[in-house]
């Protein structure tokens, strides 16, 4: 009797939890759950300007305080002493002007007045020390780019306030294209206020730009609103509330439903998504120049790509437009050039593709026999696959079987620094426009890369043409040094280049301003259309 | 009663320690580096002097034993040490992120159980006529249904094409329904599978046949004589799926943006991040044997038989 009881307890609760689902769920009453922002007034006849604008990006774009940056550049937060302009060319932002020493080891910045920090206190050369001392404290990881001092001003001797609105930086090595290691990342000002002792952020961080972070839910949400004392032109929008959707579909439906009103950041819409967005008048794309380029890696230390001509055969038997077109829906510029396309250093080179001639110079390799090699690319992304056996079968042309072999990236690597392969899918990213440490990390025989990939590569010339650039104050010597290591990479293939990739995001077209940039979007111009 | 539970919670101990061993031996055997993981976020790549010395900031450069006491050590006084990707402290990120999984089981749990008991008693009660084929022939779509699958084609449904729900993110209960239908969705059906078949043999013994003979209804039969007898392997099959779902919900929370420990582990394991993966090993551990302990006292309390250890009246 007694567990009959219990059992009609038991049967009472689930029933009144099956009510309880059945009101919340099925009654579809949005309710005073919590404050949904309503991103889209699109019924209205006008549109509220100050109205909330809601977008999505695949990850934290404010990570918080142990971030080393606190939150990426694109959400216009915090500015650098210098930044780029659409060519990657270092530009004025917080330092107004800038000159080097004829010896190259002294860089002096003169810095904007009348610039405030969100927290109300003044930028100036003070502002800047701080700045330095933190960065010199430890590396600080973070999601974006190691904040660490060695890496944006290798070689700084020291750092000196001259007067309220210049700062002098001393170099023991002569430090000719400085400016770029500075870019961006490299120069992030903050407010002194928001550091604790080791340098980390004490709260949110406080700096000049256009907007200021007034809500950060980790994994959720960040919420900008307009800095109305900003130094330039203020923002056009009041409030943006910037969401986190790590799931590509889901921010793709997010705003086909009008959830939210555009995608940013790296990997914002899969291409494949985003043909699906063409022809649709309430959706709009934008497209540029992306500092990603993607490659193959060849096991160059071992039979048979450690024979130049071998890798020259690999890359003429490639069709490079068929990979851009087929597979990424156009997006994307074939190239052969290991420097991606969106550094002012970049020079163009003509794709040549010749199938007979690659079948030769793989003949005279091989011998007339086959080889079978492995193939690893990462499982994770699905259109390798499609890539990998599209490559797979012109290589069969010239002589080569791929094993095609998907990965996780981390085992990848460790799988490709003890050589056991034949071929990689890599890619890698330009983390500022001067290209010397692409060309030192692949090139040299010393590289980084060049050793963890098993790449094998050698060249004298290479090498004394980089002693020679990093010795060079003048640009012109330099960009000629540059030129040519480009050319010679697109001769002996250290790595086999595919094509250079772009940044594509979407966005609804009750939206104006939005233009994708090298860096992602510039948010201060986003606004509804009126 | 009291020495069970005693006996129960003395055996937390070795399971845990176990439990945080096999994680950390298991990320040691991993291939990739912590400290590269650590720096290489965004496409960055960075050099082998940044790596080397961020090793060294994280403790990577110490011996594994003497890794794994101080983790230990440190696990004993409640710090669970700090994420080597995040720098932020893993009881606290644990701590902020776990009601939000809890949430997101517990309603899945909810449907589970009603949906689950709903769909079996009718099936039970209907057996062989359609109902009964209808009820089958749904779980086994609900049994093979990939839950990524289910989880893109509601959302295209309910929220992408008819606006009802929203398509992801963390809030009130709206934003629960579709995460806790797709995790809910497999117990479900496992659920009500077991339901019937307990039901059915319950309806087959000599005291449903008597009952039925006496001119009981079937509904009156299958829910108060045949039920209290057969739930009890459902309560434990739904006990233990709790675990599984406080543990296993890195897809649904991945998929509706849900900022809960599935998620956590799924960043953790992509970087190398030993400490959040012990820290979320130790805590999805002790929460399931937690669990299997409250089902071990919910069936005693249900079934006399497991009450009385086997004892005569």
């Amino acid at each position: 009797m007694e567990s009959k009881k219990k059992f009609c307890k038991l049967l009472s609760l689930l029933l009144a939890l099956t009510l309880v689902w059945s009101l919340t769920g099925c009654g579809g009453s949005p309710a005073a759950e919590e404050p949904v922002p309503d991103a889209a007034p699109a019924a209205e006849s006008t549109v509220d300007p100050d109205a909330e604008i809601v977008l999505a990006g695949y990850r934290n774009l404010a990570p918080g305080e142990k971030d080393g940056y606190y939150c990426s550049k694109i959400l216009y937060v915090w500015e650098p002493l210098v930044t780029q302009d659409d060519n990657a060319a270092p530009v004025p932002c917080l330092a107004e002007d800038w000159e080097m020493s004829e010896d190259g080891t002294q860089w002096t910045f003169f810095l904007r007045q009348g610039v405030k920090f969100h927290d109300g206190t003044d930028f100036n050369a003070d502002a800047v020390i701080a700045n330095f001392d933190r960065m010199g404290i430890e590396v600080k990881s973070s999601s974006f780019y190691p904040l660490d001092i060695n890496s944006h001003y290798p070689n700084l001797e020291k750092y000196e306030k001259v007067d309220d609105y210049t700062v002098r930086l001393t170099f023991s090595q002569p430090a000719p294209t400085q400016l770029y290691n500075m870019v961006n990342f490299g120069s992030a000002m903050y407010s002194p206020g928001c550091f604790d002792e080791n340098g980390d952020f004490n709260g949110i961080c406080v700096g000049t730009g256009p907007f200021k972070i007034t809500e950060n839910k980790l994994d959720e949400y960040v919420l900008l609103e307009r800095f109305d004392g900003y130094w330039g032109e203020t923002a056009k929008a009041k409030t943006i509330r910037v969401k986190v959707i790590p799931d590509a579909d889901t921010r793709f439906s997010a705003l086909k439903s009008g959830e939210i009103l555009g995608v940013i950041d790296l990997n914002a819409i899969p291409t494949s998504l985003a043909v699906q967005l063409e022809g649709n008048s309430d959706f709009a794309l934008t497209t540029t120049k992306s500092t990603m380029i993607r490659f193959l890696t060849l096991n160059g230390t071992e039979f048979p790509f450690n024979d130049v001509r071998m890798r020259q055969a690999v890359s003429m038997a490639l069709q490079r437009s068929v990979i851009t077109e087929s597979v990424y829906d156009g997006f994307g510029t074939p190239t052969t050039n290991i420097l991606n396309y969106s550094t002012p250093f970049y020079k163009e080179f003509p794709v040549e593709e010749d199938l007979e001639k690659a079948k030769e110079l793989a003949n005279e390799v091989l011998g007339g026999q086959r080889v079978t090699v492995t193939y690893l690319y990462n499982g994770n992304e699905a259109a390798q696959k499609g890539e990998a056996e599209l490559i797979s079968s012109w290589l069969s042309e010239i002589g080569i079987d791929c094993e095609l072999q998907p990965m996780e990236m981390t085992n990848m690597k460790e799988q490709m620094k003890t050589g056991d392969y034949g071929i990689a899918r890599m890619q890698q990213g330009l983390s500022n426009s001067e290209p010397a440490t692409i060309f030192r990390r692949f090139m040299l025989t010393s590289g980084d890369h060049n050793q963890n990939y098993s790449l094998g590569y050698q060249s004298d010339e290479v090498d004394a043409l980089m002693d020679e650039a990093s010795a060079a104050l003048d640009m012109d010597v330099r960009t000629a040094c540059y030129d040519r290591i480009q050319e010679i990479s697109t001769q002996e293939f250290p790595v086999v280049p595919l094509f250079n990739d772009m940044t594509l995001m979407a966005y609804s077209t009750k939206l104006t301003g939005y233009d994708a940039k090298l860096y992602g979007i510039e948010l201060p111009l986003v606004a509804w259309k009126q | 009663m009291g020495r069970y539970l005693i006996h129960k919670l003395a055996s937390l101990v070795p399971v845990l320690l176990g439990i945080s061993l096999a994680a950390f031996v298991l990320g040691v055997l991993s291939l990739g580096d912590p400290a590269e993981l650590a720096l290489s976020q965004g496409g960055y790549e960075p050099t082998q002097e940044q790596i080397q010395a961020m090793a060294h900031q994280m403790g990577l450069d110490a011996p594994y034993p003497v890794q794994y006491l101080r983790w230990v050590g440190r696990a004993l006084t409640g710090d669970l040490g700090d994420s080597y990707s995040s720098r932020m402290p893993v009881a606290q990120e644990l701590g902020r992120r776990l009601p939000v999984t809890l949430k997101l089981a517990v309603c899945a749990m909810a449907l589970a159980c009603a949906g689950g008991l709903l769909l079996g008693c009718t099936a039970a009660a209907f057996r062989g006529r359609w109902p009964d084929r209808l009820i089958q022939a749904v779980l086994n779509l609900q049994l093979s249904i990939p839950a990524f699958w289910l989880a893109l084609l509601l959302i295209l449904l309910f929220a992408e094409t008819l606006g009802w729900l929203p398509t992801s993110g963390n809030g009130g209960l709206r934003y629960m329904i579709l995460p806790a239908s797709v995790l809910s969705s497999a117990t479900m059906a496992t659920a009500a599978r077991l339901t019937r078949s307990s039901l059915l043999a319950e309806l087959g013994r000599q005291y449903c046949t008597a009952a039925s003979a006496r001119g009981i209804g079937r509904w009156r039969l299958v829910l108060r004589n045949a039920l209290p007898n057969a739930i009890v392997p459902v309560v434990a099959l739904l006990g233990n799926s709790l675990g599984g779902m406080l543990g296993g919900s890195v897809i649904v929370e991945s998929i509706f943006a849900l900022p809960g420990i599935g998620s956590y582990a799924l960043e953790a394991i992509n970087n190398r991040d030993y400490p959040a993966l012990q820290g979320y090993v130790l805590l999805t551990g002790a929460v399931y044997v937690a669990i299997t302990l409250l089902v071990d006292i919910l069936s005693m309390l249900l079934d006399p038989k497991v009450r009385l250890g086997g004892r005569k009246i």
